[in-house]
């Protein structure tokens, strides 16, 4: 026992005397007015702009981040509780800018924009800090986006098919489904060689906290991060999460690798900086937001890209959420998004109530790559899918003459019916792409025809069932990405046999 | 019209270069006067600590503290003027000593807005961080 003692003091005086204490200049300030989140701060001269400065308070250090250089003075957004910092205290300049913590342990974590652990699981190791704000990859480094993000939601996969680098802004009023989208395509990236950022910002910790559940159980959380700026942080925080989020995310982007970034949302994120900027006396615009509110969503989305062969081949893919106010897709910032991301897609209150869940709107909805984002058997099923989807919206309202009209819109008319009955699908039900194709490949080639309407879900889910008992028509999709005569032969067997067993067909 | 304190400054400071002692008491008292014309006497302080900063800019001086645990030979403060001198660049040091027991020991210099902080209660706090984590 006396030997480890030993030892034990031994290694603590060896540590005492091998200490060598450096003395170091720093660059020091006085606060002058603290007030709302906000401090200015005299003196402070060779301030950088968003460097961490450390404000030395009685209750230890809080950190903030120099946002406006005056003459005089400078503006500092305070990074934390800033009732504790009373005016005169000391203001020390740390010479570096705003970074986060990054790396593999980041994976299955719960964290705060700084990169704090907020899941009670114990400490983060990291080596490795990334600059919060970064200069967007250049037109040199990026590669066009042909690798698809299979999001498991039939509607999205068929018709609005979204590649890997691109950025897709989903949108919509409130409570229709767009954190659904977002956490159902988390969920199907289970094998995809995809590791997921889902960045909450001014969500409620309640609503994330379930998210975090649901993730857990679908096995989720062994490739995604969670960086949590909840409702009842300050807005200095809400402004830096979705730029800590994709600093984490471009640590997996350097090394090659491709990752999902979700902001839910960007309108709560505009909103805190404008309360910022406002604080900060910077003129307001439009709406009292702040004159640069495009150049904030813009620096943001354009760090989403996919890189070529040289620069590591990684990508990030951005699923930014907007919610709108009564479907007003011309206000101010859903307009602002809508004009920096590759596509849209727009979820409809009416679709919704009606029972189409996911509640895309097929018109509006549109993906700015397309099928070059789809694998070559998705391409052959879905290839005129979306605009059959919306030619079948206008023709509904025809749909009560029923018996009036001549066959090829009514076939028409039974084709559409069908088509939406397929789309809708539940929460937290993603669907792989080989079932998608052979559903779609059913639905197009007429061998629905026969399903009564209101069993068409009943039909489908029994195909799957099906399918999976006889799964060597989905293997061979999986492994061979397209339609070729032999996948063909296997499809029509599958779903025939599939038919032969079903009592409830139109004769 | 407002007049900032950097102005007021800025011109007092016009005011009284290269003038005599009696000359500049009269020119404190005309200013003085327009201060309160203008009801800018709460600018004071301000205008001073302003006056001040320019005055050294122009002199090439800087003002620095020191502040030690106790009392330090004038050799050593001797070799922090210097020091000031090499690392500044200025003409003159004004130097103002005080005597703080809370740093322990060693020193701590202040000059413009930087601080070098050599107190022993400084490699104290060092050492209690990198034993802890």
């Amino acid at each position: 026992m006396s030997t480890t003692k030993d030892f034990i003091v031994a290694q603590l005086k060896e540590e005492i005397s091998g200490f060598k204490a450096e003395v170091s200049e720093k660059s020091v300030g006085k606060v002058l007015k603290v007030s709302d989140g906000i401090a200015l701060v005299s003196g402070l001269a060779e301030a950088m702009m968003s460097e961490i400065l450390t404000f030395k308070t009685e209750k230890g250090e809080i950190t903030g981040v120099a946002l406006n250089l005056e003459e005089s003075q400078v503006g500092v957004i305070i990074l934390g509780d800033y009732t504790a910092i009373k005016e005169g205290d000391e203001v020390v300049a740390t010479k570096r800018i705003l970074e986060v913590p990054v790396g593999e342990n980041m994976i299955g974590r719960v964290v705060n924009p700084l990169g704090e652990p907020m899941d009670g699981k114990g400490k983060i190791e990291t080596t490795k800090f990334y600059p919060v704000e970064k200069i967007a990859p250049g037109v040199i480094t990026r590669a066009s986006v042909k690798e698809p993000v299979q999001t498991g939601i039939k509607a999205i996969d068929a018709m609005i098919p979204i590649g890997r680098g691109q950025r897709e802004l989903i949108i919509g009023d409130r409570q229709l489904g767009k954190t659904a989208i977002a956490i159902d395509t988390i969920i199907n990236q289970k094998g995809q060689n995809m590791k997921c950022v889902y960045v909450a910002i001014g969500q409620k910790e309640s609503k994330v906290a379930n998210i975090v559940t649901k993730l857990t159980e679908a096995g989720a959380m062994d490739y995604t991060t969670v960086v949590l700026a909840g409702a009842s942080t300050p807005a200095s925080l809400l402004y830096i999460a979705p730029y800590a989020g994709c600093a984490m995310a471009e640590y997996f982007l350097d090394k090659g690798e491709d990752v999902l970034i979700i902001y839910d949302d960007l309108s709560k994120h505009a909103v805190s900086y404008r309360e910022i900027s406002l604080l900060l006396r910077r003129p307001p615009g439009r709406e009292a937001y702040p004159g640069d509110v495009f150049y904030l969503h813009s620096r943001l989305l354009e760090r989403a890209c996919k890189l070529n062969k040289e620069y590591g081949g990684g990508s990030i893919t951005a699923l930014p959420i907007i919610e709108t106010q009564a479907g007003d897709l011309s206000a101010y910032i859903p307009t602002n998004v809508i004009s920096i991301t590759d596509g849209q897609i727009f979820l409809e209150p009416d679709l919704f109530y009606k029972g189409n869940r996911p509640a895309v709107n097929a018109g509006l909805s549109v993906s700015r790559v397309g099928s070059s984002a789809q694998i070559k058997a998705m391409k052959k099923v879905a290839g005129k899918m979306r605009l059959e989807a919306a030619q079948y919206r206008e023709l509904a309202a025809f749909a009560q003459f029923g018996s009036d009209l001549d066959p090829e819109t009514k076939k028409k008319l039974e084709r559409g019916q069908r088509l939406y009955e397929i789309f809708k699908q539940d929460q937290y039900q993603p669907l792989p792409v080989s079932k998608q194709v052979v559903a779609y490949y059913a639905l197009i080639n007429g061998l629905m025809d026969n399903v009564p309407v209101e069993r068409v879900k009943e039909f489908e889910a029994g195909l799957y069932k099906y399918a999976d008992l006889n799964d060597a028509v989905l293997k061979l999709i999986e492994e061979k990405k397209e339609l070729d005569e032999e996948v063909e032969t296997g499809l029509k067997k599958l779903i025939g046999d599939y038919k032969v067993t079903v009592d409830y067909l139109i004769k | 019209m407002k007049i900032s304190v950097s102005q007021y400054a800025a011109a007092l400071f016009d005011l009284v270069a290269d003038k005599s002692e009696k000359e500049v008491t009269a020119i404190i008292k005309s200013f003085v006067s327009v201060l309160d014309k203008n009801h800018d006497f709460n600018k004071t302080e301000a205008i001073i600590t302003s006056f001040n900063e320019i005055w050294n800019k122009a002199n090439s001086e800087v003002d620095a503290t020191l502040s030690s645990a106790r009392e330090l030979s004038a050799t050593t403060r001797e070799t922090v003027t210097n020091y000031l001198k090499h690392k500044t660049g200025a003409k003159k040091i004004i130097l103002e000593t005080e005597i703080n027991p809370k740093i322990i020991g060693g020193f701590v210099l202040r000059y413009g807005s930087k601080v070098l902080d050599g107190s022993l209660r400084n490699s104290l706090n060092s050492l209690k961080n990198k034993i802890s984590n």
